[in-house]
């Protein structure tokens, strides 16, 4: 009997782990949040895929930028029956487009992730509290980045008395509950403080690849200048600018922009590798026989008029309107080069670049300014005369210019739309009706059930 | 009811019924006897067993039997397959019990399996329908639920495609893919293959494709019989995953008497089933020039009408000289290629097969060996598959009885690249411009971009030789088992099982390919293993009291444990031409993303218990109750308890209906029940998670999912009523079922805002409900001496709501990058499919008009299904035809839209303003289009520069109801008079698909290119896989 009872409570108690062991697996490829703000290497790698949520394919891995350009008429993009993309080509987006809902999720995940780095950063034990600074810092810097990309896809970000600024997203606690929209006014401070935050909490440089306190500033620039605030955009341009970290390429070497990596004119740009690759190559590209049919990305007939009438401008290297194939070609379009490499596919996202910077200065210092020397620094480096005044008589031609050289400088790095947003020239150049911003998804109008306002025209 | 009120109820009855009936044992008596027929003929394999007791033994290849029994006195049953059951009384050790038994069609004593019990027909208070051996043995099958297919009342089994392989997809009263259990052992229902999914050029993954179903593995012929748990509480034992229903499989076991061998054959040749006639050159040439034609008259009509049009494509000016300029020399080429010929092709099918089957009264055991090859009926595509199984059963002593059965199969699917979707051999085959050579005269392929409409991907032919998807699986199903008489009365039954799959999926790219020409070359390598293993202990106690009742109560306890793994690479850069395809040739290799999701191990414990109660054979009771743990819940929400209970009224044993000659057996069953589902729910989704990620060479960690720790079991209810009539002894025999099905606390994708980071997150939400009848007879009309007819027919109505939903109308497309095709609404079916409403083709203009909202057009599901089969036998000669038929059920042709295009050019205009000549081929359909003022037609007017048609419309949703004759098998038996070289040989002649009824214009009615298994995005047609009409000739020969 005493066997018999020793032999049951073996068994069972056998049973009872060997349950206990099936119903509570280890994943292997996946781990709970509180085991990861644990440890400084925990902290340090929450960092790492915080970059990596920007290079998802909807956001800085390809469709963000791509999307602010083919909407316009620096590209058109498409594909034999993809109505949403072809949607976008026609500029009459409805509100259940798959990529306007993607890219808007997307940017919400790398603020959620900032979210949690912030959240957290400061209850890892034994930490560096320099180096918490610094992550933190960084945080803001993504945090406000993805703002003022959804400020600037979805917002009426240049009336700074719009209601319609974006949902502000600031903590983590109740995931699930919508968030109305702030008014274009606060998410713009919003933005600013985030962003000083970084520029005051980054202490140290770890090249352009992470967020800096110069990128900060450069972004910081960029977001006033949207806003108006000329002075404060010229200031922050200014500190960058004077960074020894950055320098121009010239003339003959500006085209290798686009097949290196972490070059000098580069403030902030997201890497990829061929083991992490990017869309721009396959989007842009995708093969050399490709016809209009095939789902991509092309530089349209009108960017091509624009070189055209540029002579001299190295930058038109950058776009191929030759007819390279037989009888179908996607002519009157032609292929942006910036993104070739077709065996790596590793083509980096540029967030933010020193010629930009140089650009927005010479906006924001205006015509008369000191703005003009900017421009034709940036001239003298692609292979152009310097304009002189009579060449810009007044402040209308002057932010001509501007745009042109902005079109031939930025095309299809994602800042065609915004630019045409923000100086109310949308109607002029893309038709009228055509909407300056993308609608909220259709998703998050349902599902917050009120709380979330679509935008006007749609 | 309070539910844990209720579930501590049952488990405290449970464990009191088997703690108190620890009674002590007579001593034992021996029992010897002889069975044999009517003419005294012995019969071999007889049961034989005390009536309300444990101890049985089979009769021996001479009739004779030994049965130790441990009771003094009792009744012995003899029951027999074909015969009725006979019952004897014995009291003392009798030694000489001579038995003679009567053929009979009744099935009612047959013995089924109802879930860890057998039972006799005609005890049984639930939904359960089965199929045995005898009714599909003589037709050929390559997959198993091919057996069932129209034979089952309310099951449904469409062929989704023809690709060699693929899964046949399973419905049970409007549920998909029911859990199989072969030998007690759950099948995995998912389909691990990476192949079975669509991709577009740029490798992402738009879309499912065929499964290859769990059971496709398994070689029908080894199948003694498969019992279909439809309703909830037939089901619910086995809890969790038996969501959809359960099919119970078991395979064959050897039996007493001599070594039987049989060996069977057949061979047979493939062709596509239906084929749908496509436009000669010459006729494209004379459609562009109509719609040249047209389009001109509408510019002479209104000179500005092509303004809009070309303002979109950035052109300015419209230049009429480009619809009067002629086509290009090249359309008198006089090349006319009928490119489904060129890709389709007749295939030979053959299987060969030998088993063996025999043993003792201690020893029994059966074996068999299979191979089945099967080449495509489109190119270079093809499927073998090599197979056995051993079944091996000892009786230890008279209390304590071991087993085992192993089976293994090696199948290799060389399969048909993208065979389900765009950018496949067939899809491009279609379109395919008729102009087109496929070699040049050098002996190249053609380059399709020449010729081709321009959503074309390939050149066909050089894709079908180029592009080698082939899927290697070795899959090893073993188990072990043994049962005990612990004492009088109560048995132990336990098993240990396993199931072993390894996957291996290559796909090779050459450089020559339109996909991998840009890197020289690529190719994809997946690896999937996968290992499983449940250990399950019952506890069975059988006792008769007070006279006329009868108990049973059942107790068991199971673990069961899956361990997924998974990874992929994908190579780039392969010497060409060398035919190194595999992946370790390739310059660079990456690896695959890893969902976190995957490779998971997922656990499940259960707790158990049936208790079957009858009271003078009349009053019938059963009530089951599952508690199922699973890892894939949270601790707090991991415990499910799923009861269900029925009961039956057998009314032909009251005293008002007994002895009557006409009906012979009535009963009146009533059931309900709950069940577990959690097929819809990812490892880990109740938490949230963090994922590896990589950012400049450095490896990090990023959130990937919002956890919901809430989401517990989905709970499915079910009502069901039925009546089981037998007229005549069983020459009339029929069931009727009504029933009512509730799909609660559906596990579902729930949108989310975006500030929360992500799209969607998982949750207990919404309700669909699925009601239906379903009648199912089976008859006898002639029965005698030289001549048997045998008819069976089922029919069944099913009709899908939803109720309520997390969100309402959710739109989903079947392809990711598509239009939204299907919609989940209230009130609508699951599976409805949305767009616009076609609203015909004006007879002055010949110019369609749709509705201006989009709108619900049809369902996928069909409102009535069933099949008729008919088997007649006459002397030695056998003739079965099956037939099958389905109404109410939509197909979204989208392919369709493709092929109709009424000669519009997609390839917009060049450099020049001019018009791009490229068309896509048009089916010869579009003969009856629009042509003059006054035509009434279904299609537009041809058009060069307009595609008139919307794909996103019911003009591409189509009536997809149908009547098929599925097979028809005529055989001639040779039987000696003396059994000495072999026992028994049939010759037998089969048709499959020999004819399809239809309005459906496609292949085939019965499609669903992403496989139907999601059936919110079900039957869309994306020129799947066509069917094949097989002529075949076999022979089973016993020996």
């Amino acid at each position: 009997m005493k066997k018999h009872l020793l032999f049951t409570i073996i068994t069972l108690c056998t049973v009872a782990t060997a349950c206990n062991k099936i119903l509570n697996p280890a994943s292997p490829n996946a781990v709970a949040p509180g085991d990861i703000f644990t440890s400084t290497a925990g902290l340090l790698e929450a960092r790492t895929g915080m970059y990596a949520t920007l290079e998802t394919k909807a956001y800085y891995g390809g469709i963000f930028p791509l999307l602010a350009e083919c909407y316009t008429d620096n590209g058109t993009c498409g594909g034999y029956n993809t109505v949403d993309l072809n949607d976008i080509t026609y500029r009459a987006v409805q509100t259940t487009n798959l990529y306007v809902d993607g890219m808007y999720t997307a940017m919400y995940n790398s603020i959620y992730t900032a979210n949690t780095i912030l959240e957290n950063a400061d209850k890892v034990p034994n930490a560096d509290p320099t180096l918490v600074d610094n992550i933190k810092g960084e945080a803001y810097f993504v945090r406000a980045l993805a703002e003022f990309d959804l400020l600037r896809m979805y917002g009426q970000h240049w009336d700074n008395s719009s209601a319609f600024g974006i949902s502000l997203d600031t903590s983590n606690t109740n995931p699930t509950v919508p968030i109305a929209r702030s008014t274009v006014a606060a998410s713009y401070a919003q933005i600013i403080s985030d962003l000083n935050q970084a520029a005051s909490k980054i202490n140290t440089y770890n090249g352009n690849m992470y967020a800096s306190a110069s990128a900060a500033k450069a972004l910081l620039a960029r977001v006033y200048l949207y806003q108006g605030d000329n002075d404060h955009a010229a200031a922050m341009a200014t500190e960058v600018i004077n960074d020894n970290n950055f320098g121009l390429y010239n003339a003959n070497t500006f085209t290798s922009l686009y097949t290196q990596k972490n070059t000098s004119e580069s403030v902030f740009e997201l890497v990829f590798s061929p083991q992490n690759q990017s869309y721009y190559n396959i989007l842009t590209f995708v093969r050399t026989n490709a016809t209009i049919s095939d789902v991509f990305f092309v530089a349209s007939a009108n960017l091509d008029t624009l070189f055209i009438n540029r002579p001299g401008d190295m930058r038109s290297k950058l776009v191929d309107y030759s007819d390279v194939d037989n009888d179908i070609s996607i002519q009157p379009n032609g292929r942006s080069q910036k993104y070739r490499g077709e065996t790596a596919k590793d083509n980096s996202a540029y967030a933010i670049r020193l010629a930009e910077v140089y650009l927005i200065r010479a906006e924001a210092l205006g015509r008369t300014g000191g703005g003009l020397a900017d421009l034709n620094t940036l001239r003298e480096n692609r292979g152009l005369a310097d304009l002189t005044d009579a060449d810009v008589p007044d402040n209308s031609t002057y932010l001509t210019a501007i745009l042109d050289e902005r079109r031939a400088e930025l095309n299809f790095e994602g800042h065609r739309l915004f630019d045409l947003a923000r100086t109310h020239n949308v109607e002029n150049v893309l038709g009228s009706g055509v909407q300056p911003i993308m609608p909220i998804p259709n998703r998050e109008i349902t599902v917050a059930n009120g709380v979330v306002a679509q935008n006007p025209g749609y | 009811m309070n539910q844990k009120l209720l579930r501590w109820l049952v488990w405290l009855c449970a464990g009191l019924f088997l703690c108190t009936n620890a009674q002590g044992q007579n001593s034992p008596i021996m029992i010897k006897g002889k069975v044999t027929d009517k003419t005294g003929t012995p019969l071999a394999g007889a049961t034989v067993l005390v009536k309300g007791k444990t101890d049985a033994t089979q009769t021996t290849a001479d009739g004779t039997f030994q049965l130790t029994v441990h009771s003094a006195a009792g009744t012995l049953v003899f029951s027999n397959v074909g015969f009725a059951n006979k019952e004897v009384a014995y009291s003392g050790g009798n030694t000489n019990i001579t038995v003679q038994m009567d053929e009979t069609i009744s099935v009612l004593n047959d013995v089924i399996l109802t879930g860890y019990i057998k039972q006799k027909k005609s005890d049984i208070t639930g939904a359960i329908s089965s199929i045995r051996n005898k009714d599909f043995k003589d037709q050929p099958l390559s997959n198993l639920a091919q057996s069932i297919e129209g034979k089952v009342a309310g099951l449904q089994v469409t062929t989704p495609s023809g690709t060699p392989g693929a899964g046949l997809l399973v419905s049970i009263r409007g549920s998909n893919n029911p859990l199989y259990v072969v030998d007690g052992i759950p099948m995995l229902s998912e389909s691990n293959s990476s192949l079975a999914t669509s991709y577009t050029t740029d490798g992402t993954v738009t879309g499912q494709g065929q499964n290859i179903s769990s059971i496709s593995d398994i070689n029908p012929d080894d199948i003694e019989s498969m019992e279909i748990l439809k309703d909830a509480s037939a089901a619910s034992i086995y809890g969790a995953r038996a969501a959809n229903g359960v099919v119970l499989i078991t395979t064959k076991r050897g039996k007493n008497g001599k070594t039987d061998f049989s060996f069977d054959s057949y061979t047979g040749i493939q062709q596509v089933s239906r084929k749908m006639p496509f436009l000669s050159s010459t006729q494209l040439v004379n459609l562009e020039q109509d719609a040249q034609k047209q389009d001109l008259d509408l510019y002479n009509n209104n000179p500005s009408v092509f303004d809009s049009l070309l303002n979109a494509n950035g052109v300015t000016g419209f230049d009429p000289s480009m619809l009067t300029n002629p086509l290009p020399s090249s359309w008198q080429s006089g090349v006319n290629t009928n490119w489904l010929n060129q890709v389709l092709h007749t295939a030979p099918i053959t299987n060969i097969e030998l088993s063996a089957r025999g043993g003792n009264d201690k020893t029994r055991f059966f074996m068999s060996g299979d191979y089945f090859d099967q080449t495509g009926i489109v190119i270079q595509n093809s499927y073998k598959r090599g197979s056995f199984r051993v079944n091996v059963d000892n009786k230890v002593n008279s209390r304590v009885s071991i087993g085992a059965g192993l089976s293994f199969t090696y199948g290799k699917n060389r399969r048909s690249f993208n065979d389900d979707a765009y950018t496949g051999i067939v899809t491009n085959a279609i379109g395919a411009s008729p102009l087109m050579p496929v070699y040049n005269s050098d002996g190249s392929y053609s380059d399709y971009t020449q010729y081709q409409a321009l959503w074309l991907s390939d050149n066909p032919v050089k894709s079908a030789h180029a592009i080698i998807p082939i899927t290697t699986n070795y899959r090893l199903i073993g188990n072990v088992f043994t049962d005990i008489d612990l004492l009088k009365n109560l048995k132990y039954h336990g098993s240990f099982s396993t199931d072993y799959t390894n996957l291996t999926d290559d796909q090779y790219f050459d450089a020559i390919t339109s996909d991998a020409s840009g890197v020289g070359g690529k190719a994809f390598k997946n690896f999937y293993n996968n290992i499983t293993w449940i250990q399950e202990n019952t506890l069975t106690y059988q006792t008769n009291f007070a006279k006329n009742n009868s108990l049973t109560v059942l107790g068991g306890f199971s673990m069961q444990n899956s361990t997924p793994q998974g990874y992929g690479l994908m190579g780039t850069g392969f010497p060409s031409g060398a035919g190194l395809n595999d992946i370790s040739n390739a310059v660079s290799i990456f690896k695959m993303p890893v969902d976190p999701s995957k490779n998971v191990p997922v656990g499940i414990v259960s707790y158990f218990t049936r208790i079957l109660y009858s009271f003078k054979e009349r009053y019938l009771l059963s009530v089951n109750a599952r508690e199922d743990g699973s890892s894939l819940f949270a601790p707090s929400n991991r415990w499910g308890f799923f009861p269900g209970m029925s009961a039956g009224w057998l009314l032909t044993k009251e005293k008002f209906l007994d002895h009557s000659d006409v009906l012979t057996s009535l009963k009146l069953r009533f059931s309900y029940g709950e069940l577990g589902d959690l097929s819809n729910n990812a490892p880990f989704g109740y938490r949230t998670n963090y994922t590896p990620a990589s950012y400049n060479g450095q490896v990090g960690l990023r959130p990937y999912n919002l956890g919901n720790p809430d989401i517990t079991w989905q709970r499915n209810k079910m009502v069901n009523l039925g009546v089981d009539v037998e007229l005549w002894k069983g020459k009339i025999s029929g069931s009727i079922e009504v029933y009512k099905g509730n799909q609660t606390k559906l596990l579902t994708q729930a949108p989310l805002p975006s500030t929360s980071g992500y799209a969607a997150y998982t949750v207990n939400a919404g309700n669909v409900e699925n009601k239906g009848i379903e009648l199912g007879i089976s008859a006898y009309p002639v029965r005698n001496k030289n001549f048997t007819w045998t008819t069976s027919f089922n029919i069944s109505y099913n009709k899908n709501t939803i109720q309520s939903l997390y969100s309402d109308e959710q739109l989903l497309s079947a392809y990711n990058d598509l239009f939204p095709t299907h919609i989940l609404k209230v009130g609508e079916s699951v599976g409805s499919m949305w767009g616009y409403k076609f609203l015909g083709i004006n007879k002055q203009t010949g110019l369609p008009s749709f509705s201006d909202n989009l709108q619900v057009l049809g369902k996928a599901a069909p409102d009535v299904f069933g099949g008729w089969s008919n088997d007649f036998r006459y002397k030695n000669w056998d003739l079965n035809i099956a037939t099958q038929f389905s109404f109410g059920n939509k197909v979204y042709n989208l392919i369709q839209a493709e092929y109709l295009t009424g000669g519009w050019a997609d390839g917009g205009f060049d450099g020049n303003n001019q018009l791009v000549q490229v068309f896509a081929n048009n089916a010869s359909l579009v003969d009856t289009r629009w042509k003059k003022a006054g035509d009434a037609s279904n299609l537009p007017r041809a058009s060069v520069l307009f595609n008139y048609y919307q794909q996103q419309s019911s003009q591409f949703v189509q009536n997809a109801s149908f009547f098929k004759i599925k097979t028809i098998n005529l055989g001639y038996n040779f039987k000696p008079k003396k059994p000495v070289v072999y026992s028994s040989l049939r010759l037998y002649l089969q048709v499959q698909n020999l004819l399809t009824v239809t309005k459906y214009y496609g292949f085939d009615p019965e499609v669903s290119s992403n496989g139907g298994g999601a059936p919110q995005t079900a039957g869309v047609d994306y020129a799947a896989y066509p069917q094949a009409r097989v002529f075949m000739f076999g022979v089973a020969l016993n020996f």
